[in-house]
Order: structure tokens, then sequence, then C-alpha cells
């Protein structure tokens, strides 16, 4: 979760009321904010905001929804924005490149310190939340007056330009470059893989303003003595990009620069201009957010509580029904479900009712069930249960067991994040036999069983693969031999009520010794093996004392 | 006849029969024979069984020296004390003031002793102006009878008034009023013989047989009447057993079953293979959402491809993320993939078997409500350390059911909450991708004393359940948590892998919390 650190001074200059810091831990999350860690010396707070609130990223957008909760502003933020001359040509070059731009300009800037940092701070926050990681998204923030219009979005050869990046050594580089040998060119030419043309931004002289979403040239930096800004923000989402731009100006504007709005033409006709901070308008029935919630809230609470939520709320010509607009920095509402809970938030989660609805009878899955009538028996038996990963390593599954790998019955991951575990169980043995190898040095004897799933490919079913529930016992001590490990085997079936069904012929398992170990069969199917295990086995996991084990399949036990 | 006496009994016995007086006094005697007083105790009541000893009981007004009393039995009185000092200074004469200074005598002692002196007719004192001076007047200067007394204090520093002299008596007075003495009444404990006891031979008492076991021939022969089963230190820690005993994951988890099933919960269980489909698609995550990344999500090389259900969810999935299909969305306004939604993984929640509910749902066109639960395993592509595992237990449970609030599902998360222990619970706004609206659910931990998150919550989406023809007014509620954060909580481990690698003396030792 993206998380910001907050001034407390700052907060209260923005919000307009004196804050503490007791107060916000607990307000704090009534507009879903994680308190994430309080600093009482520097008098800050770090924040967790989620990822369906990207206008979180700054304390601006945080103080507007704030001050709803303490009912200082309500509704609709506004904000303006006059029209301006400057365009931006989109060629069609970049359509199957990084097809979207959008742009502003922001005039008469005067930031102190803080708001400088939010600005550096709010770009990193936005290319995560929105622009996964430069790749949906990417940001360019320039020195307007250093430039001049109209501007030109295309895209070129990756060797046919020469500029100074910034964060560059001074000499002028190809973009091919940038991506060879620049700090920003490494970590983001995954983005620009396997394109033949690369974007760029080029101002009136053709002078380099960025190579989106890499790096920006150096002729356009930011210095205190920028008075004027030109917002670049280009993509693969058209509806992101201008999120992005509607949440990095409206920001800008509550430090109290102007907005301007930029000409975007496409392909020389179709225009459009930027950023387009109009609130979009929903007609939602009252009745639904009322049944959803739990409540019965007049229009006119109901009205509150969206205003709360700085959304602005008015009867819809619909009986019933209310129109609601949705501030430009929200990108969340995608269905009229939306606003059930930013009409709950506006209330406030905490007069929610708690209202228990009775009925239905709870039932044991009889597979469960079967697992834990299984666990009753072999604790009587006198064995530990233990759990193991159900994730599992080929070579210890069968190698160390002696025992063939089989293709068509074993899951294969194919992304393992360690080669620790790249497969999943097929038998719970080998666990138990790491658990022995791990408590070697406990006292003896060692007395261990596990209930629990193993999978096999199974093309019958419709993801490839079944689970099937197993029992596995092993016993570990000097005196550790098959009849021991028989007469736990008859003391369960007898337990279980299966034991005429039961029956055993002797086997030739490698990981068994020979002549004392066998399959177990019920009635005709095979459902296990038991047997001592074989020497050469005890020593691939390092054991010194004898082992009597068994494994079976448990399905047939199951009550239906 | 023979009687049949402990060792250290037998002992105590020979020792009352040397005694020439018709009783003793027990806490002298203990302390005589340097044996515990409880231990003689118990031996004079294993004689009163036999009927050959026997105590009784008398109170005694008792004298003792007290602190100071004491100390001047060591030191002298302060008259003799002062009296030393002044012989060994070769002055005859001494002026008062000068002979304090001499003593360096505490001031109320030291007028306490020259008033004794005088008394005792040991000094003179005569008054020359200002100036008082003592001198010495005798030649001997023999003990006195308070301190002839004292010395009786020697042996033995309880001494009974009533048998003191009259003439003691009197000194007793002198040394209350000079507060060296204490006086106060005590029970004591006389130890006497019985006449049986008195006429015994030694020759007649045995040794009584000491065992550690009581044998099965004891009990049936009745020997056991005879022989003294040897006491055992009752409270010392008994030796580890080798027994059975359930994991502790599997009691927790067994614990959390029955507050379901107590809540009319069903429990459900479904593939650990599962599709992306299941897994994501039908969760309404678009297919590009960075939790569907390789890092966090174990896809399969084998099994490759999974088989989706009928071809009309399949299309209404396909429509929900597109455009919204008939759910009401706008959707992601991207081209859903079906081979991407084909792919197999280990599924990373237990809501992908939710969603196969729901399937099931659609399919047998079953009643409302319906409450299900699930308590299994769920795996992230991750790498193992003392705070992260890749495969671990999710607790899950949804109701579908007609017109169920946000409220109803506060309702029931309270009370499922409270049955796991927590008193104090806080239902919060949240977010996560397949509910709307989301809740956070925290609990206070008395333990620590603080606010812990314990899982998150909410109603499905629309577009997760219309696909499976759950429309509105009919709604999923849903909550979820991870088993091992209560676990970790519960047992205190320093590292989250031993919950599943099994440390035996961990098994063998740890409580059902």
């Amino acid at each position: 979760m993206p998380t910001l650190e907050l001034k407390i001074e700052r907060l209260e200059k923005l919000v307009g009321k004196k804050l503490s810091i007791q107060d916000l831990q607990y307000d704090l999350q009534w507009i879903s904010l994680d308190l994430e860690d309080i600093n009482e010396e520097e008098q800050t707070v770090k924040v967790e905001y989620n990822p369906n609130r990207p206008d979180f990223s700054s304390p601006e957008g945080i103080a507007r929804t704030l001050k709803g909760y303490y009912d200082l502003e309500l509704g609709l933020p506004s904000f303006e924005v006059s029209s301006g001359n400057i365009q931006m040509y989109v060629e069609s070059s970049v359509k199957t490149v990084r097809p979207y731009i959008v742009c502003a300009v922001v005039r008469d800037i005067n930031l102190d310190e803080d708001e400088v940092a939010t600005l550096m701070n709010i770009q990193e926050q936005l290319h995560w939340a929105v622009g996964r990681d430069r790749k949906k998204v990417a940001i360019g923030v320039h020195d307007l007056d250093k430039i001049e219009a109209p501007f030109r979005y295309l895209a070129i050869k990756p060797s046919s330009i020469s500029f100074l990046p910034l964060q560059g050594d001074g000499s002028p580089m190809t973009l091919e470059d940038v991506l060879k040998y620049h700090e920003k060119g490494i970590k983001y030419a995954h983005i620009l893989k396997d394109k033949e043309l690369y974007p760029i931004l080029l101002d009136k002289k053709d002078e380099v303003i960025s190579f989106p979403p890499v790096i920006n040239g150096i002729l356009t930096t930011v210095t205190d003595d920028t008075k004027n800004l030109f917002l670049e923000i280009t993509g693969t989402d058209l509806k992101a990009v201008n999120l992005a731009l509607n949440i990095l100006s409206t920001t800008l504007y509550d430090m109290g620069a102007k907005l301007e709005t930029v000409q975007i033409v496409y392909d020389k006709q179709e225009k459009y201009t930027t950023p387009n901070l109009n609130p979009d308008k929903w007609e939602i029935s009252t009745k639904y957010i009322n049944d959803y919630l739990g409540l019965n809230l007049s229009i006119k609470e109901m009205i509150k509580s969206f205003e709360k939520i700085r959304m602005s709320a008015n009867k819809s010509s619909k009986k019933d029904y209310l129109d609601i607009l949705v501030p430009p920095f929200r990108g969340d509402i995608m269905h009229p479900v939306d606003f059930t809970e930013e009409c709950a938030i506006g209330y406030g989660y905490f007069n929610l009712p708690k209202i228990i609805r009775e009925g239905c009878i709870g039932e044991y899955h009889p597979i469960q069930k079967l697992a834990n009538k299984i666990r009753t028996i072999m604790i009587g038996a006198g064995y530990i249960e233990v759990l193991n990963f159900i994730l599992a390593n080929t070579r210890r599954q069968y190698d160390l067991m002696k025992q063939e790998y089989h293709k068509q019955e074993v899951v294969e991951i194919a992304n393992p994040i360690s080669e620790e575990y790249n497969t999943t169980r097929t038998t719970i043995l080998p666990k138990l036999m790491e658990t022995l190898l791990f408590n070697r040095s406990e006292e003896k004897p060692i007395k261990i069983f596990e209930v629990g799933d193993i999978i096999k490919l199974d093309s019958k079913e419709d993801t490839g693969a079944k689970r099937e529930l197993h029992l596995s016992v092993v016993s570990y001590h000097e005196e550790a031999d098959y009849t021991e490990i028989k007469s736990t085997l008859d003391f369960l079936m007898n337990t279980l009520g299966c034991s005429d069904k039961i029956y055993i012929k002797i086997n030739d398992n490698p990981t068994y010794l020979s002549g004392r170990s066998g399959d177990i069969y019920m009635e005709k199917n095979k459902i296990g093996e038991i047997g001592e295990i074989h020497p050469e086995v005890l020593l691939n996991f390092k054991l010194e004392f004898p082992v009597a084990a068994l494994e079976l399949d448990l399905t047939n036990f199951i009550l239906k | 006849m023979t009687i049949k006496l402990e060792k250290q009994t037998i002992n105590i016995f020979k020792e009352l029969k040397k005694i020439k007086s018709n009783y003793v006094n027990a806490s002298d005697f203990s302390k005589k024979l340097n044996i515990d007083y409880i231990v003689l105790m118990s031996a004079i009541n294993d004689l009163k069984k036999n009927d050959l000893g026997d105590f009784t009981e008398k109170e005694v007004n008792q004298v003792s020296l007290n602190k100071e009393g004491i100390l001047y039995l060591e030191k002298g009185l302060p008259e003799r004390q002062l009296l030393n000092i002044l012989l060994s200074s070769n002055h005859q004469e001494l002026s008062l003031l000068d002979f304090l200074n001499l003593s360096k005598f505490d001031k109320k002692i030291f007028y306490i002793g020259i008033n004794y002196m005088k008394k005792n007719r040991w000094i003179a004192q005569s008054k020359v102006g200002e100036d008082i001076k003592i001198v010495l007047i005798q030649e001997e200067y023999p003990e006195t009878n308070i301190e002839t007394f004292l010395n009786k204090f020697r042996k033995n520093n309880n001494l009974d008034y009533l048998n003191l002299s009259l003439e003691e008596k009197k000194i007793i007075d002198i040394l209350n009023k000079r507060k060296l003495v204490k006086r106060e009444n005590k029970i004591q404990r006389q130890i006497i013989l019985t006449e049986k006891g008195k006429k015994v031979a030694l020759s007649q008492i045995k040794e009584l047989e000491q065992v550690s076991k009581l044998t099965s021939e004891m009990i049936t022969s009745g020997s056991w009447k005879d022989v003294n089963i040897k006491p055992f230190d009752i409270s010392k820690p008994g030796k580890l057993i080798q027994s059975g005993k359930i994991h502790p994951m599997i009691y927790l988890i067994n614990e959390i079953r029955e507050i379901f099933l107590s809540m009319g919960f069903t429990e459900i269980r479904g593939p650990i293979v599962e599709s992306a489909f299941f897994n994501f698609d039908a969760l309404f995550q678009p297919q590009d959402h960075p939790a569907r990344e390789l890092h966090d999500t174990f896809y399969l090389k084998n099994p490759k491809s999974a088989k989706l259900p009928q071809n009309k969810v399949v299309q209404a999935i396909k429509a929900t993320h597109e455009n919204g299909g008939d759910s009401g969305s706008i959707g992601w306004n991207y081209n859903w993939n079906e081979n991407i939604a084909k792919k197999t993984l280990l599924r990373t929640h237990t809501t992908a078997t939710t969603i196969r509910r729901l399937a099931e749902y659609y399919k047998n066109n079953d009643k409302t409500p319906i409450k299900v639960f699930s308590i299994d395993r769920v795996f992230r592509n991750e790498k193992l350390d003392k705070s992260h595992l890749a495969e671990f237990t999710q607790i899950e449970g949804i109701v579908i059911d007609e017109n169920v609030s946000l409220s109803n599902l506060i309702g029931i998360i309270v009370e499922f909450y409270k049955k796991m222990g927590f008193e104090k619970i806080i239902t919060r706004p949240g977010f996560f991708p397949y509910t709307e609206p989301s809740m956070e659910i925290s609990v206070y931990y008395d333990k620590l004393g603080k606010w812990l998150e314990m899982g998150g919550s909410g109603l499905f989406r629309p577009e997760v359940t219309y696909p499976w023809g759950i429309k509105n007014p009919t709604r999923v509620l849903a909550w979820g948590l991870g088993l091992e954060r209560l676990a970790m909580l519960k047992f205190q481990r320093a590292d989250i892998r031993d919950l599943y690698i099994n440390p035996i003396k961990w098994l063998r030792e740890e409580s059902y919390k």
C-alpha cells in the first residue's frame, strides 16, 4: 500500500483547524486512511492510503476530504481553469508506441519548501498508484518559459536525435544511448522493449522537452526561478493519464497556482482540451443506497453524507433519485454501487448499526470430519501431529526417497521464486522424513503423523489436477520396526471399523526394506504403503535409527 | 510383641528414654537433638499412634532479654562498663563532664550508669562551684544481684516466670523498669512417654520397612499395612510424557471451525490448483492488474491450461471486464483475453473457492440464504523468511441472501470476533478490489494493549456476482482473515515458519491457547 508523510502543522494550515496527533489517530481511519507511524518529536504522521484513492497522494488531497469530515467545507471542491492558446500536436506515429498525451499549463507558481517537496513526491506516488511504474502513465513537469509552443508529440527512430537528458554527464545522448547508459534509461528500458520507434516531445524549434516515459531534457529543468509550469502526461490508458493530470493540477491549484488549458490536436484534426476538471454526473436511487447499507436515511441526510465526502448531490428529476457529481480527481467510481461506500463514509461507518440475521444450519465438510476422526485415533495411538507445506521440492520428494519422478502425475511450478519449492507434494511421507531430519537430535522415540492434502495431475478435473486427503505416519527410534507400524495400522483400521476390508500384499518398493514392506489394499484398490524405510533413504535424510512408516490415501474412507 | 516404627522415630524414642524427668520441652529437645521441630513432632505423633508417647500443652509466662538486655549481658551493664573505664583511667577523682567525654557514652545511658553506680555505693559525688566531681569510694566491686541473675539468661533466654523465686521476681521488676526484658504468654509443648512407652524395651521395637512402590502382592496380601510407603516430593515436576497431541494450529482451526458451525455456516472446499479465471477474472481483476503478476503468483507449467466453465458465464465475465456487461458497471475498457483466464496457478486466496460456490448456486438454482465458510491453504510466490510464508491458511466466510446489507455484515463480524475472544472491534472503511462497500476490521488485543488489523470484508461487487445470476437485491457478504497472524499472537513464535516445520520440542510443550 502506498504511504505518505504528513506534517501536522501543514495539514492544520490546509484544513484550517487545530489538529492533534491523538485526534488524527482516531479520525483518519473513518476516511479510509491508516495511520502507520507517528513521530511525536517532528510532529509528523505517516499514513497509508488505498490504491483506489490516488488523490490521497498529497497533503492537499487529504485535506480536501478531511475538511468534509470536520464539516468545514462541504460538497464539490471548485477549480478554476482558464482557456489557454498553447497547442500540442500529436502525430499518428505514437499510436502503436504510447498513444495518449494530456497537458496543462500552470501559471504564477509560488511554492514554499514543503510544496516543492510535495510536487516531487506526488509524481513518484502517481507513477506507482496510477502509472504502474510509468508503464501506463508517465509524468513530465517542465519550466514553460524555456520552451516555445506549439509542441509536438511523436515517435522517432531511436538513433535519429540527440539531446541532453536530466541527470546525464553533460554530453548529448541519442534515445538508444539513454536506454543503454543512463540510470533511468536502464531502469525503464523494458517499457519500450521491441518498439521500433520511441516517443519524444519537441517544442517549436525541435528542442527536446522529454523522452517519455524515461527522462526529461535538461532544457526545461524546474528551478527556484521557475514561474510557469508545463505538465505533460503520456501513457497507454486515456482514463489513467487524465486522472493523473487532474490529481496533479488540482494539487497545484490548491497550492495557489493558476490553471490554463492546452489544446491537444490528434492527426491535425481531432481536438480536445485538457485538463478537463468537469465533474462526472451519476443518477443514483436513494433506496438502492439505503438497502445496501441497511439504513433508512432521508434524502436530506443522504445529500449531507455525499457532501461530506466532497461530492455534490441534488434531488434528481426522477423521484427518489439523486444527481451526484463526482470531483475530477476521483478515478474509482465505475458503478452505482461505488456510491454506497461513499455514502457510508460520509455518514460515518461508526454510525452503522449491527444487525444480526438468523438462519441456516451449519454442516461439517465430510473430508474435514474424516480428517478430525483420523487425528483423534492417531493421538490415541500416541503419535504427535505435524503440519507441513503442500509446496515441495522434486529432489526431496523423489530422489532422496529412491522413487522415480513420474512427470505425468506431478504439478510443475513455472516460476518458482526459489528451487526450494518447485512442485507440490504427491505423498506426505517425504515431508515426515524431513521433519525427522529437522528434529533428529530431539528425545526419542519420535512418533509423528500428518493428515493433509496431496496434489496429483488428473485430466478429468477442469483445472487438470485434484487434491486428495492422505495420512502418513512415521516412528523413529532404536526399536522401530514393521510390527510396530503394523500394530498402528491395525488399531487405526479397527477403530474405523474397516479391518475386514483391508489386506496387505508384499511389494518391492525401493523406499522400503525388501521383505518388510507392502501395499495396503482396501477391497480391490491399492490405498497405501507400509514398511520399514530403506537404510539408504535413512542416510539420505541423515537419520541414524530405523524408521517404520505408512502412507494412506483416505479418499475411500470419506462418508458421503 | 514387636512394634514397627520408622527409623527416625526409633532414634527419637531412644533419646526420650534417656531423659530423667517426666517431660521435656519440645522446642528445647529439637534444639538439643538438632532435628527440625516439625520432624520431631511428626515422630511424636507416630509414638502417640503406637501409645508410646504423647505431648501436653501448657501456657508459659515467659521472660526473655530484649535486644538491649542481650547487649548488656555480653558487655556488662552501663554502671559496670563505666566503673571499668574509671578504674583503668587511674583517676581517683574526675569531673562528671570529663568522665562523660572519656566514656564516649550516649548522654542518657551515661546518666543511667552513674545513677546505678551511686545506688551500688561505688562512687560519691561532690559539688565544687559549678563543677560536679565523682570519687570512687570502695576497695572492691563484687558482682551485684542483678548481674548474678542476668547470667541465668546465658543458658536459655526464655525463663519461666512462675518458676522464679520471690527475690528473682523482684529483680525481674527492676529489669523490666530498666526496659531490658520482655514478658509474654506462650504455649509450650511438653513431650512425655506413656506408661507403655516407659516399660517397652528397645529390643521390642523394629524398624518399619520403607518401600517406594506399591506392588500388586502388597495390595492383595494386605502387607501394605505393615510397610511405609516412601513419600514423594509432590511438587517436583513430572517427567515429560511421550504422548500423542493435536498440532496447535489444527486445534486453533478446529476452534474457529466450531465458531462458524455454531453460527450456521457450512464448510466448503475447493481446488488448490486453480484457473486464473476463478482466481482473478471472476473477481473482476483486470488482466493487467499487478496482483496477477509473476512475482505474486505461482503459475504452473504442468498442468498448463484449465477448462473454463459454460460459455454463457465466460461471455458474461468477458463483457463485465470490457464494458460492464449487464452489471451496470462501466467496466475496465480493454480486450479480455480468454487464454490468460485459462492459465493454471496455485490459488492465491480461498475467494476462488467462494466463487465456485457462487457457480454452484447458479447451476443448482439454490435457495437463499446460503452461509458457507472455508479455512484452507493458499499460496503466494514469496521468499520465505521469519515473517513471510509462501503457503498459508486463509479463513473466509460468505453469506448469499436477499437484501443483506453492510449493517448485516457488521452484525455477523462483531459476533464472529467476539466468539474468537475479542471484545472490542472496530469496523472501518477499507479497500478490496472485488468488494464494495469494503470494510477493514481491527480488534483490541488486551495482551499487547493495542489495536490490530484482523481482516477484511465487504459486499461482492455486482461485477463479480452478476455473471452468476446473483443480482440486486440478492447480495453476497464476505469477510476473511489470515490464520497465521492470529496464531503468531497466540503462540508468540519468533519465526513464522515454525508453524509449518514442526520443532518437536515446541509441539510437545505448546499449550492450546
